[in-house]
């Protein structure tokens, strides 16, 4: 049986094209949305620019496959190492808690990083596996979730292990 | 259709800090990745990404008047997952710098001449056979700022998406024969020569190919593979 060995992967360099990256941070602009919003650093805390960050998320039902809401987004950082998405709070999908699934993309990152953000620091069955949890959860002023990306050092987000 | 996500021989893929390639360390996590378990939200993904990432002329060379220098090249590429199946309308975005080292884009500072008939980049879709094609230039060789003497060899730079959101795929794709090749920080992380040897083009013999391009053919591997059915 045919069992191929996936591609490695390798950074998304510096010149990722600003056309690819713009265009796809709203998903949502209704009633009742929200923004979510960060700021990418590295070690020591400098900002970076040009990071892609993408999404993936249920809607407010907690289903993937609704035709009415795409739950996939890109945004990429400023010069100030800051991203912003509007979509809405999504459901609770099989037992866990809301939450949202990013991916980092970026010169210097050899693969792609995944985390996760959460909208409140309760029990769920991914968020109990981490260190450090309160780094995955958002923190809400308002209709705005602020969730910054520490790639490495001090405040280091966790990420996973696919 | 259910897929599954199984670990990978991490000699198959980059090692996260790399030596000769500095900003690695300074943004690849100093933890350890936590293990977790796939879910519906690993294990699902966006369908018709097109509606929200539009797909572009598959052609970054020009024509006529209008032709980017360069050597024009014929690219084949072929999204397949696990199984060696194809992925029909998988996306596939792909952006490379021009024929004297000089990408379309702000933030490279080189002082090799940009090429106002190079497109630069392109997004397509993949059809029934998983095939994406495009006519371009092959890029050049650059040095790369603030080394010591490091050089990219030609590459092309992709960025892929599979069957879901686990099977993303973002990776670079080099020419056969380049003595750039052997040193490149970035080819060579991929430890396993196997592996890196399937990050190399296959340069496809036609005489002649379409409109007298080079022809090259590549095949990307995205994860994830048909679940097996579960016992009754």
């Amino acid at each position: 049986m045919t069992r191929l060995t996936p591609t490695a992967e390798m950074t998304l360099g510096p010149f990722f094209p600003r056309e690819f990256a713009q265009g796809a941070n709203e998903l949502f602009s209704g009633k009742d949305s929200i923004q979510i919003t960060g700021r990418v650093t590295e070690l020591d805390g400098k900002p970076l620019d040009n990071v892609v960050i993408e999404i993936w998320q249920a809607d407010a039902q907690g289903r993937y496959d609704n035709p009415q809401f795409f739950g996939w987004g890109r945004a990429a950082t400023d010069a100030n190492g800051v991203y912003t998405f509007r979509t809405l709070k999504p459901g609770s999908v099989e037992g866990r808690s809301p939450h949202i699934n990013f991916l980092v993309l970026y010169s210097g990152l050899m693969r792609q990083l995944q985390t996760t953000m959460f909208f409140e620091r309760v029990a769920d069955p991914v968020l109990d596996l981490v260190k450090n949890r309160e780094r995955l959860v958002a923190k809400r002023e308002g209709t705005v979730y602020r969730f910054d990306l520490r790639l490495r050092g001090d405040g280091e987000t966790p990420f996973f292990d696919d | 259709m259910s897929w599954i996500v199984e670990p990978r021989d991490p000699r198959t893929q980059s090692e996260g800090v790399v030596a000769g390639y500095a900003h690695t360390a300074r943004r690849w996590p100093s933890q350890p990745l936590v293990a977790r378990p796939h879910g519906a939200g690993e294990l699902s993904g966006p369908a018709q990404l097109e509606r929200r990432l539009p797909p572009s002329p598959a052609d970054l060379a020009g024509r006529g008047a209008n032709r980017a220098l360069g050597q024009l090249i014929h690219l084949r590429a072929r999204v397949v997952d696990e199984d060696g199946a194809p992925v029909p309308g998988a996306l596939v975005e792909i952006w490379h710098c021009n024929s004297a080292g000089r990408y379309l884009h702000p933030n490279d500072s080189s002082d090799s001449p940009p090429d106002p008939n190079f497109r630069g980049n392109a997004r397509l879709v993949a059809g029934d056979s998983g095939l994406v094609e495009l006519r371009t230039i092959k890029p050049a060789a650059y040095a790369v700022p603030d080394t010591d003497g490091w050089w990219r060899p030609p590459h092309i730079h992709f960025s892929v998406w599979g069957r879901v959101w686990l099977s993303r795929l973002v990776t670079q794709m080099f020419f056969p024969g380049d003595p750039l090749n052997e040193s490149d920080a970035i080819l060579n992380a991929v430890r396993d020569p196997e592996a890196r040897a399937r990050c190399i083009a296959r340069f496809v013999p036609t005489v002649p190919g379409p409109e007298n391009a080079l022809v090259y053919e590549y095949q990307l591997v995205v994860r994830g593979r048909k679940a097996a059915p579960r016992m009754p």
